[in-house]
């Protein structure tokens, strides 16, 4: 594996590199090189299977984090490649060209996080979604509760209690 | 054009009705992987109701509901989970969180029923068949916390550092640790039941996670304004029952209080808590002590506009806490932030003034319009065992009032302490220190009836005292004070067994033949404290209603059966400050209810 990343920082920039296992690895890209990165990695130094595309959003740091998991079938080793980008009208470059089920993975993605992917197949098609009318749902600031609350209604029957106040009513009612 | 083969293609198809079928027959059979996660299973003798589980849920899935033979107690809502599996998602969430780790998730997922109603119930209390499987999905071990089980250390003063003086030992928490720290709170509110004032801790706690510290301040206000003073010597009791405390550290709520009243400033008290203009209403009450009760009714009196004036028998405010409490656990500047406040809000007191003395209670009642006398317990306990009258036995509260009021306090170098309550503490530790300044060594032995394990002290106390040197020997009575002419030798002891019979009552049993000899040029009784109601004349005394145990008899305002007396404090709850500070509140309640029907 070190060799490959060694190999790798001749021809782009790596931010990080952090080797989680033996056969398991993760670095940061920027958003520019990453789909140039990629490319390199399938074609010359042998991840030719796409594991994975998903996405982390770091509110606080006002980013998305995306990772794609790529895997080597010879060396049996497995290299993440995340890249943050801004979550501010998020998008990144398509790679539906290097692996065509990633048209899949953005399509999920645009609609769970609001992420586009200009210029990949049916991005814009609902996804599992059909009519969602809400910001989208794995975006930390839609309010999980909030929209179930909204949504399906109680049955009737339910009741609950708040744990302080009834104790106040059984315990010291008149304090 | 219709080709040959789409006629003949949907008969070909029935050869495969001949066929092994690749589906497994009956699948309601098959067991669900070990950790999968299906219905859930509740430990309901260990749960407590802390309602974590329900506010976790993003699906509104869980009740909080009371269920048959579970009783609402200190630290148990006495409320159990109720999953509605409408709407449940299985996500398990409820279980990462559980205070408790009593709720689990089996791995059964197949149960059908025509009844939907059947699917909403209280697990572990409504038999199900999965209630004994032992697979499933538990709460995961360490490392995967959603919130730290780890209190925010404390920064404390080295043991060598303060074992001369009487600097304050907790430096109190930064901003930082405290916002972690409150970060932990999972705000259950199932402490608010066990603080004796019934603070408002989850909402604090919160106010501290929100940075939004005028906000706490006036949480505080609402029901305790001692707050510097609470934060620093409080007993803590809502740490006993804290959910997090089940499996981790309680939160560390007592620090978190102090935090809040550290860092707001005694100048901007009254803008923060808008009491810069009060609305007078020309009715003024006396109050007797200016101790914790004392000081809480009349703080909650001024905010009423009861014009409150103060008769404090000493020449300095506060009662135990400026005199029986030693200065490295609660320093005067913190002390007087919390009483300059109340006395800011036209709060009066008159100093060195004796009830009975200097003025009596009928005299009060004449110039009142009512009267609250928080007296508290200032007369040392003695054991009376022989000896005890000799003039180098002492009583631990007077020591550590003359201490505090710059008398000449007796040191000697070898002391011996007779008690194990957090007084026995405060007076072993206080003399350590002046042995130490006098002598350049520490020579304190304290012991007690309570065995280690029932000794009253709060833990930190003999931890700290035992750091300092003083050795702490419990589980001993004392049997005679031995003195020789003006000279005490030592104390004598026997092994105590036990210190109360089966129904809780006081009544030692000893080891005769188990004995112990502590020699000692001095000896400090601290055993407990009376009240002392000499300022009562005896006429007063008897229109006035005692107890079968000699305590002034008050009804839930705190009044007195002399219907413009009011009585609180430790003279009718406790010993502690905060039921000082509780019962004042009462009785501020009280008296405003009295005076307005008047």
């Amino acid at each position: 594996m070190q060799t490959i990343i060694e190999n790798l920082q001749k021809h782009f920039q790596v931010v990080s590199y952090h080797q989680q296992r033996e056969n398991l690895g993760f670095l940061i890209a920027s958003k520019e090189v990453a789909v140039g990165l990629i490319t390199h990695l399938r074609d010359y130094e042998g991840f030719a299977h796409l594991v994975l595309l998903t996405a982390v959003d770091w509110i606080e740091d006002e980013h998305f984090q995306l990772t794609y998991l790529l895997h080597h079938p010879e060396k049996k080793v497995d290299l993440g490649v995340r890249v943050m980008i801004s979550r501010e009208n998020a998008e990144m470059y398509s790679i539906h060209h290097l692996w065509e089920q990633a048209r899949t993975y953005q399509r999920e993605l645009r609609e769970m996080f609001g992420i586009n992917f200009p210029g990949s197949p049916d991005v814009d098609k609902p996804f599992i979604l059909e009519g969602w009318e809400e910001i989208p749902p794995y975006r930390r600031d839609f309010d999980t509760k909030e929209y179930s609350e909204k949504t399906y209604f109680p049955r009737p029957g339910r009741e609950t209690h708040d744990p302080a106040e009834y104790m106040k009513k059984k315990l010291y009612p008149n304090e | 054009m219709t080709k040959l083969n789409d006629i003949l293609s949907p008969f070909t198809a029935w050869k495969h009705v001949v066929r092994e079928p690749v589906t497994i027959k009956d699948p309601l059979n098959r067991e669900a992987a070990d950790r999968y996660r299906g219905f859930h299973k509740n430990d309901i003798s260990e749960c407590i109701g802390c309602g974590t589980c329900e506010s976790i849920c993003q699906n509104a899935a869980i009740d909080l509901v009371p269920v048959d033979g579970v009783e609402t107690k200190d630290g148990d809502s006495g409320l159990r989970p109720r999953v509605d599996y409408g709407r449940c998602c299985w996500c398990g969430l409820c279980v990462d969180v559980c205070t408790t780790n009593s709720l689990s998730l089996s791995n059964e997922y197949t149960w059908v029923d025509e009844d939907p109603d059947n699917f909403r119930f209280v697990p572990g209390a409504e038999n199900k068949s999965w209630d004994n499987r032992e697979k499933g999905y538990k709460k995961p071990g360490n490392g995967y916390e959603l919130y730290s089980p780890v209190r925010e250390s404390m920064e404390e003063l080295e043991p060598e550092q303060r074992d001369q003086s009487f600097i304050e030992i907790v430096q109190g928490y930064s901003k930082e640790q405290a916002e972690k720290e409150a970060d932990r709170c999972v705000e259950c509110g199932i402490c608010v039941a066990t603080c004796p004032a019934h603070m408002g801790i989850p909402e604090y706690i919160k106010a501290i996670r929100n940075d939004d510290l005028n906000e706490g301040l006036r949480v505080l206000y609402d029901t305790n304004p001692l707050p510097e003073i609470c934060g620093r010597i409080c007993t803590h009791k809502c740490e006993t029952v804290c959910s997090v405390g089940h499996h981790g550290d309680p939160l560390s709520i007592r620090w978190l209080k102090r935090y809040i009243a550290d860092q707001n400033p005694a100048e901007e008290y009254k803008k923060i808590l808008n009491t810069e203009t009060l609305q007078p209403t020309g009715k003024k009450v006396a109050i007797i002590g200016s101790g914790p009760s004392g000081l809480s009714a009349a703080h909650y009196l001024a905010l009423m506009g009861y014009q409150c004036t103060i008769y404090e028998k000493l020449p300095a405010a506060g009662g135990m806490m400026r005199f029986g409490i030693p200065e490295y656990r609660l320093p005067y500047d913190q002390l007087d932030k919390d009483i300059n406040y109340i006395l800011s809000l036209g709060v009066e007191i008159k100093y060195n003034m004796t009830i009975g003395k200097d003025i009596t209670l009928e005299e009060l009642n004449k110039q009142y319009d009512a009267v609250f006398s928080g007296t508290g317990l200032h007369m040392g306990r003695s054991t009376r065992v022989p000896g005890t009258d000799h003039p180098e036995v002492y009583q631990a509260v007077d020591l550590l009032r003359d201490i505090v009021l710059g008398n000449e306090v007796p040191v000697k170098e070898k002391i011996v302490v007779i008690g194990g309550g957090n007084v026995a503490m405060d007076i072993t530790r206080s003399l350590a220190r002046l042995q130490k300044q006098k002598f350049g060594k520490v020579d304190m032995l304290t012991t007690s009836l309570e065995s280690e394990d029932i000794m009253p002290a709060d833990r930190e106390e003999v931890i700290e005292a035992r750091e300092e040197n003083a050795v702490i020997d419990p589980g001993w009575g004392p049997v005679e004070i031995e003195t020789e002419g003006d000279k005490v030798k030592g104390l004598h002891v026997v092994k105590c067994l036990s210190v109360f019979d089966e129904n809780r009552r006081f009544a030692p049993k000893f080891d005769e033949e188990q004995k112990k000899f502590f020699p000692a040029d001095m000896v400090v009784e601290s055993i407990g404290q009376g009240m002392d109601l000499s300022y009562l004349s005896e006429e007063f005394k008897e229109q006035l209603k005692m107890d079968p145990r000699g305590r002034i008899l008050v009804n839930d305002d705190f009044q007195t059966s002399v219907d413009w007396l009011f009585a609180g404090g430790d003279m009718i709850q406790g010993p502690d400050v905060i039921h000082g500070i509780a019962n004042g509140h009462k009785a501020a309640m009280g008296i405003d209810k009295y005076l307005s029907d008047k």
